[in-house]
């Protein structure tokens, strides 16, 4: 019991749909539920040439942000990397930014 | 028929009229294969994310034809060949445009079932209650009689 608690695998720790706010090293967690922002915004099109809502999910250095951070759900996630792609093909979004 | 997107990025020096002409040769290319063109739009001119062939802005291009499939190999080759276009993109749409219809009509249908079912339960249910309140009393008052 003890040692499942500390093993970084356990259900408990890992971060699925957590906030990255952990507290302390008690089990003590503040976990805000995240949501997918398409869905609750009804966003159905993800264009790849809507450039100011896809570097809203690109990381500053030019990368895509994964969804254990972002909340997007899995078929948006799709969708969205699919449109970040094809705006980085035209230059509408950069590979590596540089800072 | 399909449904194309056609984005490309036209050299920023190119002059205005030249890009005018340009553009209205492509859309000669799209009908003389007997296709239509839907939409023809100039961005004007953008900074690019990174340098292409030495250019840091561009002037976008965006196209929205119908066509057959040999029709876009025309349209590519021409743009390869052609010195202005540094960058094109080609996107298949017609069946990302007739998913997102559907999602929407559904959508729609949703919200309409939601508005015209939302106050009809509501009655129905009520009605219910107050038949089962006077029927279950009415009932057994005959029969003690």
């Amino acid at each position: 019991m003890a040692e499942s608690k500390g093993r970084p695998g356990s259900a408990g720790q890992r971060p699925t749909g957590g906030d990255k706010a952990v507290a302390t090293q008690k089990k003590q967690y503040f976990r805000r539920k995240k949501v997918c922002r398409f869905c609750v915004e009804k966003i159905d099109d993800i264009n790849y040439k809507d450039v100011r809502l896809l570097s809203s999910f690109v990381a500053e250095r030019g990368k895509i942000v994964p969804r254990r951070i972002s909340g997007v759900c899995a078929p948006h996630q799709r969708r969205l990397s699919d449109a970040i792609k094809k705006a980085r093909n035209i230059a509408l979004l950069p590979f590596a930014a540089s800072i | 028929m399909r449904i194309y997107e056609e984005l490309f990025i036209v050299k920023p020096d190119a002059p205005e009229e030249e890009i005018d002409q340009f553009i209205e040769q492509m859309k000669g290319v799209v009908a003389a294969a007997g296709g239509s063109v839907d939409k023809a739009e100039k961005w004007g001119k953008r900074r690019l994310a990174y340098r292409v062939d030495k250019y840091r802005e561009g002037v976008y291009v965006l196209f929205q034809f119908n066509a057959a499939p040999e029709t876009v190999k025309e349209f590519e080759r021409r743009l390869r060949v052609s010195d202005h276009v540094i960058k094109f993109l080609t996107v298949r749409i017609d069946q990302t445009l007739k998913r997102l219809d559907k999602r929407k009509k559904e959508r729609d249908k949703r919200a309409h079932r939601k508005a015209t079912a939302a106050p009809a339960p509501a009655q129905a249910s009520v009605s219910q209650q107050m038949l089962g309140e006077r029927g279950a009393p009415g009932e057994p008052a005959p029969a003690a009689e």
